[in-house]
């Protein structure tokens, strides 16, 4: 019997416990809650959509509750002075252009992707990258993840723009999570941990409806390192072991109080109304092109045989 | 450019909301801003109508606005709003006045749930001055008088038919003047 790494799945509570999500401590995602459903599961099941009705009587569909976290990009900057409702809702407009051309997939810090850009200075005209996705920020069509690797023993970094008219392809190779959401400290880390093969074939998913995480820690090599991660309070790294007063520097420094601060975890999200109205508007045509693509892809395979 | 947080769901806030929070000035700096607007939060869901200086006012009303959200969206078994609600209420009976007399009085409402009222300035300056901050509901009789709608109470309609006659009336003599004055021309 092969002895595998145990990869923790992670579970999803129902409507009104998803944001349990980050709350729930390791030990405690054993046990056992509902599953989510991603992109792929959501077509399949035979009421993908939450029919509410509203006052008057007809139905209002709302988006499942995972959306937020399959498409974060949808969601606009939380900073105040910078909303302008008319753009956002442009932006989404042609959000879901791009998408209708190109697949762009459900992915997470952590996960293993290749993306082909079209490059004109390229013998091929298309330049393939393979690499681990260790951060991923913006909001509308400046959207972007962060894709590294390490090539002949140079760690190469590249910034990727998800709607950008130059990408040609987005894959997933392996879809997982990691413990943090930043996965900056690959760069202090050893190299065997930020290198995969450039040939890389997508790997088959265990489970379809449930997205793993990986509680791997990760070792890094001794200092000077870029920054402070003893300052960062992360989960994904093995002891630091560092002298006393490193631990002691970060203590004195730190800001216990951000954890209560409620009017600044309120400036740095979009409340749950306004979300809910984003996702209701998109939904229906993000379901439309991922039962496109499925039929497509069955259609493909159909062909083969 | 940044997206949005993800892993804690809030509700809307009915008040209005500055893009930067007020920075109060205190000895322990800002460690020592979220103490005094504890004692502010803890002291308005105690008394229900508090007064003291604007600044400090505004800032307590989003505070509190938030705690009482939070508390209606998950409940008394959710961990991390019963924490909320530990930090921000120095008095523990307060935290059960929260989850079993303001979250019942506050579930139905589509308005805020605290209202800001500017109060005297004692002093002449160029200063905020003191304000009123009350959690709405309170058993206190209001501090500013309702405000109906008189439009169609009798003496308001008799009064705007006289204003529409006397214009007309104004009207008619002014027509009759300048034609008399385009006669005689």
């Amino acid at each position: 019997m092969l002895r595998r790494a145990v990869l923790q799945t992670f579970r999803q509570g129902l409507a009104q416990s998803f944001f349990k999500r980050y709350a729930v401590s390791l030990t405690e995602t054993t046990v056992t809650h509902q599953p989510i459903e991603t992109s792929d599961e959501a077509g399949e099941r035979t009421v993908p959509t939450q029919k509410t009705g509203d006052e008057s009587g007809n139905t209002v569909v709302v988006a499942p509750p995972e959306f937020r976290f399959i498409y974060p990009e949808f969601l606009p900057d939380p900073a105040m002075e910078r909303r302008n409702r008319l753009r956002e809702k442009l932006e989404r407009m042609d959000m879901l252009q791009r998408r209708s051309v190109i697949e762009i997939p459900e992915f997470y810090t952590g996960s293993i992707m290749a993306v082909t850009v079209a490059d004109a200075n390229s013998p091929n005209k298309f330049a393939r990258f393979v690499g681990i996705c260790i951060q991923r920020g913006g909001s509308g069509l400046r959207a972007w993840f962060i894709l590294r690797n390490v090539v002949d023993k140079q760690g190469v970094e590249i910034l990727y723009e998800m709607y950008c008219p130059l990408i040609q392809k987005i894959e997933v190779l392996r879809l997982e999570r990691r413990l943090d959401e930043s996965l900056l400290y690959l760069r202090d880390a050893l190299p065997e941990y930020s290198t995969f093969p450039m040939d890389m074939e997508p790997e088959r998913r265990l489970n379809n409806s449930v997205v793993p995480i990986n509680p791997l820690k990760v070792k890094l090599r001794p200092r000077p390192w870029l920054e402070r991660w003893e300052r960062q309070n992360l989960q994904g790294v093995e002891d630091l072991n560092l002298p006393q007063r490193f631990y002691d520097r970060a203590e004195k420094v730190a800001k216990p109080w951000e954890k209560y601060d409620l009017m600044l975890h309120y400036r740095k999200t979009i409340p749950a109304e306004e979300q809910e109205k984003i996702f209701a508007e998109v939904h229906s045509q993000l379901q439309q092109q991922e039962l496109k693509r499925k039929l497509r892809r069955r259609r493909g395979s159909d062909n083969e045989y | 450019m940044n997206q949005a947080d993800l892993s804690k769901l809030v509700s809307a806030l009915r008040i209005a909301v500055k893009p930067k929070p007020k920075l109060l000035s205190c000895p322990e700096g800002p460690a020592g801003r979220l103490k005094k607007l504890r004692a502010t939060v803890t002291a308005l869901v105690k008394y229900e109508r508090i007064e003291l200086n604007y600044p400090r006012a505004e800032e307590a009303q989003g505070y509190a606005e938030r705690l009482i959200s939070d508390a209606i969206r998950n409940g008394d078994c959710h961990k991390h709003t019963m924490e909320m609600a530990d930090y921000w209420l120095n008095e523990k009976q307060l935290v059960h006045k929260l989850f079993k007399v303001l979250v019942p009085r506050y579930q139905n409402y589509n308005s805020s749930f605290t209202r800001l009222v500017l109060g005297p300035k004692t002093y002449p300056g160029y200063y905020a001055g003191t304000a009123i901050l009350e959690l709405k509901g309170n058993p206190f009789p209001a501090l500013q008088p309702e405000t109906h709608n008189y439009h169609f109470w009798l003496h308001n309609v008799l009064l705007e038919e006289a204003k529409k006659e006397f214009r007309s009336a104004r009207e008619e003599r002014n027509a009759g003047t300048t034609e008399s004055v385009t006669a005689e021309s």
